[in-house]
């Protein structure tokens, strides 16, 4: 039941990283086709960004839930782990900071 | 039979994730009693030392709501038996829905050890009170439901009491029943629980999955260890006039029915050995033949079958690390670590020598 509330966390994080940042990315795009020709290359770079960061997302989201559910398991017998697992639950982030760096450097 | 012990109180019983189940189960494992206490206990100079030191320990709980009733050995004994009662039942509501029906299903024979207590009881006109004390109720039957049984005083009527209530367990004992009456020796009674037993779990313990091999390689262990213990007892019987293959049960993991036969017609301890060389069974067995050899006690090997199935059951958790072998090793280790505590406790209770008591311990 806590795992499943990780989960809806993670998916919604997820949703928000695949559906926003791209988004954005267009938008900018968009402003730059007004400008100037957009050619296929930073199309590209801009999809790349956007895999980058979502699937980073989805991953960190899964690993959470699983370290997060099995974290909650053995604060109920060992609270006085809540350190380690708070640690290790937060781990993951750097999946996902590793996916937005690099669809940073994409698209900077 | 239902999972009684998971829906006890109509409760709804939430469907747990296998990541956090694992983890609370080895969170409950690392509290589990290191060897290094036992000794603390063996040495503690009396009963009240002991109280003390378990105290510090998972059984605090326990033991406050019982010592209120004094602090002798059988006080302690209620407070460990409570305490093991209440981790199964912990256990058995977080796990996922098959670990449990898995899980549950190596409970039942709490539910055989728990009749056959009622029916000793009752054949040997043992006091309630004796009779409850030893009760587990982990199985199918409450221990409303046990109670009950144990106020019966009469084995027909405690058959035809399960009957009513249409316990699974009721049909084998009353077929039993006219053999028992006949030779006023529960061994048929005995026989039809533990017969009834193997065939609904090997029922249930169905399927290719690794959970349910790990679960079945158990179970085979079990139905083994009784086959074994049944040789032994026959070898001093008179063979030739039973019928060894109504003593065997299905569903053992080493011993066949042929094997089997083939033991019951041995006259000799020497020669099961011999013929059980190439088993699994066979090193145990040998340790135990040089303390057959002190005391010719058919027990000890018992003993020995039943410390080699609680060895390999505590294995199942190094074997099968994210399934349900790490629950079915800590339920073992717990009634393992119980089982010690209740020795140690009984023995000081006794004035029993330490080294006595250290060699009654079950130290895996």
């Amino acid at each position: 039941m806590i795992s499943k509330r990780f989960s809806k966390y993670a998916f919604w994080g997820t949703f928000l990283a695949i559906v926003l940042i791209p988004l954005a990315a267009f938008a900018n795009e968009a402003e730059a086709a007004t400008a100037a020709v957009v050619t296929t290359g930073a199309g590209i770079k801009t999809i790349g960004a956007a895999l980058a960061m979502g699937l980073s997302a989805i991953g960190a989201g899964y690993a959470q839930a699983k370290i997060g559910s099995a974290g909650q398991g053995t604060l109920a017998e060992r609270p006085e782990e809540r350190v380690f697992v708070l640690v290790l639950t937060a781990l993951p982030e750097v999946i996902a900071l590793l996916g937005f760096v690099m669809a940073i450097i994409l698209n900077g | 039979m239902s999972e009684a012990v998971v829906t006890a109180g109509n409760r709804a019983v939430p469907e747990s994730d296998e990541g956090y189940a694992n983890a609370r189960l080895r969170g409950m494992r690392s509290h589990l009693l290191p060897l290094s206490f036992y000794e603390r206990l063996i040495e503690a100079p009396d009963l009240n030392q002991v109280v003390k030191e378990l105290m510090d320990t998972s059984y605090s709980g326990d033991l406050e709501d019982q010592l209120v009733h004094g602090r002798t050995a059988a006080v302690i004994d209620e407070a460990l038996k409570h305490n093991m009662i209440r981790a199964y039942r912990k256990v058995l509501k977080f796990l996922h829905p098959n670990a449990r029906m898995l899980l549950s299903t190596l409970l039942g024979r709490w539910d055989v050890f728990n009749l056959k207590t009622i029916l000793r009881g009752a054949h040997n006109h043992v006091a309630f009170d004796d009779v409850k004390s030893s009760f587990f109720p982990v199985g199918y039957l409450s221990a409303e439901e046990l109670e009950a049984l144990s106020k019966l005083d009469d084995v027909r009527v405690i058959i035809d009491t399960m009957a009513m209530w249409d316990y699974p367990y009721a049909a084998p004992l009353r077929r039993a029943y006219p053999e028992f009456s006949k030779s006023n020796d529960l061994a048929p009674l005995e026989l039809a629980l533990d017969r009834q037993y193997a065939e609904w779990a090997a029922s249930r313990l169905i399927g290719e999955a690794p959970d349910v091999d790990v679960a079945r390689r158990i179970l085979g262990m079990q139905i083994d260890t009784l086959n074994l213990v049944m040789v032994f007892r026959l070898l001093k019987a008179d063979v030739e006039s039973i019928d060894a293959s109504g003593y065997y049960l299905e569903g053992g993991r080493v011993i066949r029915k042929e094997q089997f036969l083939e033991l019951a017609r041995l006259s000799d301890v020497d020669e099961v050995l011999d013929r059980l060389k190439s088993t699994a069974y066979a090193e145990a067995l040998d340790a135990a033949a040089l303390r057959y050899l002190e005391n010719a006690s058919i027990p000890v090997f018992e003993r020995a079958l039943e410390d080699l199935l609680m060895r390999r059951a505590l294995l199942s958790g190094v074997r099968d690390p994210h399934g349900v072998g790490v629950a079915i090793a800590y339920l073992f280790g717990k009634q393992n670590e119980v089982t010690n505590v209740r020795i140690i406790v009984k023995g000081k209770a006794v004035g029993m020598p330490a080294d006595r008591v250290r060699e009654e311990l079950i130290l895996v």
